[in-house]
């Protein structure tokens, strides 16, 4: 009796340290992730001086909107007409969710249930894609693109529908490995029936497999939004134009202004990353399982 | 009749059998994914092995097809430049530099991704929310985290760490973190980590999950340690995912270019062969060294990769 009731004594101080334990590493984790975060929203209240003091500011004194007012008021000194560039991204970041997920499905759904010489190869081909550097492209691509611009007769310099292209050709690989994962997962004999009760192919993906398939759609065109959101290296080279800059290009721009602005870069930084962050939180079931089902590039 | 059916011209491509109308119609949904894959990154990447032998400027871009052909020139200025070369341990050079950054940044966001895996791998209250909050890094713009850390480490005394380590008494001064050799390689492996370890927690997180519980109670019933169970059971489980996350880091982190361009600009002993490919074209316009520079780079990863999945993958499967 007493031996056993020493060991439940001993069992519940094991537990208790454990428990410590864990609770420590969960908030050292929490913390290090969610600070920077913080910093970026509660820096883009703060003064001049709240910023250039002797000491750091934790929280800001009052909730100001200087730094916003530069970004989206156009009687405000430096007025950074920050709108534009969110539409810029919104007009570069929409269509390619939305042509990502209509391509990849058609190309997934062919990779997923029809047998056709070449599969392998052209798999293959199409995964090499994770392999090359992105730098080592846009020289390449731009002199390509300049060819064929002359011919044709657009710019490839502002140009977003180029840079639509771009991030197509980056997230389409990954988004046809997720979705033919997840279609690989629906019974093919429910399509069969389908077949069977004289439905075209056509049909049968329009009717069967794509309703069954809307939460791995969804994480699809989540996916590549983000992507094509946050993306910093094709619209650096390939914007010129400050009208035409997307987001990171204009916070880019904003933070190397020789009269440093911090809170003005955090502001935009946070008009930018909040937007995504809920998007992701409230869809984050779908995204979970995309992510590690494709591997995400990045 | 079916013999004279089967051998006509009419098999294969243009044949009205079901395989034939199925093997059409997939071609068919698949070209279009497969024109801009194949038109925007694979011949490109063809035509960057041909521009990496020319002499291409600003002045010849609109005509590259007519460069003048210069050899290996292209790699010999790469390999010779002051930038690129080892020069002794305080100077690395981007070569080194990069497959040092590459390895020690992906080895740190495996260690831990594991950890948070298995933090969030307990059951516990707001396990779901936790989850969510872990992923965020992965998800946030590059643009907004890396101005933020760098405010962080800003060098003035208002700095974060700086206000934390000089309270804490452990530095007089404040110190610029992201402009002094070594710190500032050592505070964009750690960015590296702080930003892809959600990856890699998802994919052991998935693993973790799916091992088989009565291995770990036939571990109790042996009398095993916690420590033990890790080392001999959930390791080994493991293995797998963590040689192909390790691959799989290792290519992209090889290959970034975003990270250490906005935090340090590629100074102070960060120069990696991306941004040193980024300032060759678009700093000193030398299209024809630039494409150089990323086949070099590209080399170096296929050799690792060929090297690895001979010898480490093997290893893993049997």
């Amino acid at each position: 009796m007493d031996k056993q009731m020493n060991f439940i004594d001993r069992m519940g101080r094991w537990l208790n340290w454990q428990r410590f334990f864990f609770l420590l590493v969960l908030l050292v984790f929490l913390t290090t992730i969610l600070f920077p975060f913080y910093w970026m929203v509660s820096s883009s209240f703060k003064t001049g001086s709240e910023i250039a003091g002797r000491t750091p500011t934790y929280i800001p004194s009052a909730l100001r909107l200087d730094a916003y007012r530069e970004l989206f008021d156009s009687e405000w000194d430096h007025f950074q007409n920050f709108g534009a560039n969110i539409v810029n991204s919104a007009k570069v970041a929409i269509p390619t969710a939305l042509i990502a997920v209509i391509l990849s499905t058609l190309g997934a759904y062919a990779i997923a249930r029809l047998k056709f010489r070449g599969k392998d190869l052209l798999l293959n081909g199409i995964l090499l894609v994770y392999l090359i550097p992105g730098v080592l492209l846009i020289i390449p691509l731009f002199a390509m693109l300049a060819q064929l611009a002359r011919r044709i007769g657009f710019d490839v310099q502002d140009n977003l529908s180029v840079l639509v292209l771009t991030y197509l050709a980056q997230t389409l690989p990954v988004a046809l490995y997720m979705l033919a994962n997840y279609f690989r997962t629906i019974p093919a004999e429910i399509e069969q029936a389908g077949l069977i009760d004289g439905c075209s192919r056509i049909g049968v993906i329009w009717r069967i497999t794509l309703p069954l398939a809307v939460p791995a759609l969804v994480s699809v065109g989540m996916y590549t939004f983000m992507i094509a959101w946050n993306e910093f290296l094709y619209a650096l080279v390939f914007l010129n134009n400050r009208d035409m800059f997307t987001m990171p290009i204009k916070i880019n721009t904003i933070f190397s202004d020789p009269s440093p602005r911090p809170h003005v870069v955090m502001a935009a930084s946070t008009v930018m990353t909040i937007p995504v962050i809920v998007l992701f939180l409230g869809m984050e079931r779908f995204l979970a399982e995309g992510l590690s089902a494709g591997g995400v590039k990045g | 009749m079916t013999t004279r059916a089967e051998s006509s011209p009419r098999r294969g491509w243009f044949s009205n059998s079901f395989e034939a109308k199925e093997a059409r119609l997939a071609w068919f949904l698949i070209l279009p994914t497969a024109l801009i894959v194949f038109g925007v990154v694979l011949f490109p990447a063809i035509f960057s092995v041909w521009i990496s032998f020319r002499d291409v400027g600003l002045n010849n871009l609109n005509d590259v097809f007519n460069a003048p052909f210069t050899g290996l020139e292209n790699y010999k200025n790469v390999i010779n430049d002051y930038a690129f070369k080892y020069h002794n341990l305080q100077n690395w050079g981007a070569a080194v530099t990069t497959i040092i950054y590459s390895f020690v940044s992906t080895a740190l966001t495996i260690v831990v991704g594991l950890g948070a895996a298995i933090v969030l791998n307990q059951p516990f209250k707001a396990r779901g929310i936790a989850r969510g909050i872990f992923l965020i890094p992965y998800v946030a713009p590059v643009v907004g985290v890396a101005f933020a850390w760098s405010w962080l480490l800003d060098p003035r005394p208002s700095g974060v760490l700086n206000h934390i380590l000089m309270s804490l008494g452990l530095i007089e001064l404040p110190k610029a973190y992201l402009a002094t050799r070594g710190l500032a390689l050592g505070l964009v492996v750690l960015f590296q980590a702080w930003r892809y370890f959600p990856f890699a927690m998802l994919m052991l997180l998935a693993r973790l999950q799916a091992i088989d519980k009565t291995l770990y109670e036939a571990a109790d019933v042996d009398g095993a340690s916690a420590i033990q169970k890790f080392a001999n059971v959930t390791l080994p489980e493991l293995r797998y995912v963590l040689g192909s996350i390790f691959l799989l880091r290792l290519m992209w982190t090889f290959n970034k270019f975003d990270d250490i361009f906005l935090l340090t600009g590629g100074g102070f002993g960060t120069k990696v062969l991306p941004v040193l490919t980024y300032e060759f074209s678009f700093r000193l316009f030398d299209f024809g060294k630039g494409a150089a520079s990323s086949m070099i780079l590209m080399i170096i990863l296929v050799v690792f990769m060929v090297f690895y999945v001979r010898i480490v993958m093997r290893g893993t499967e049997e």
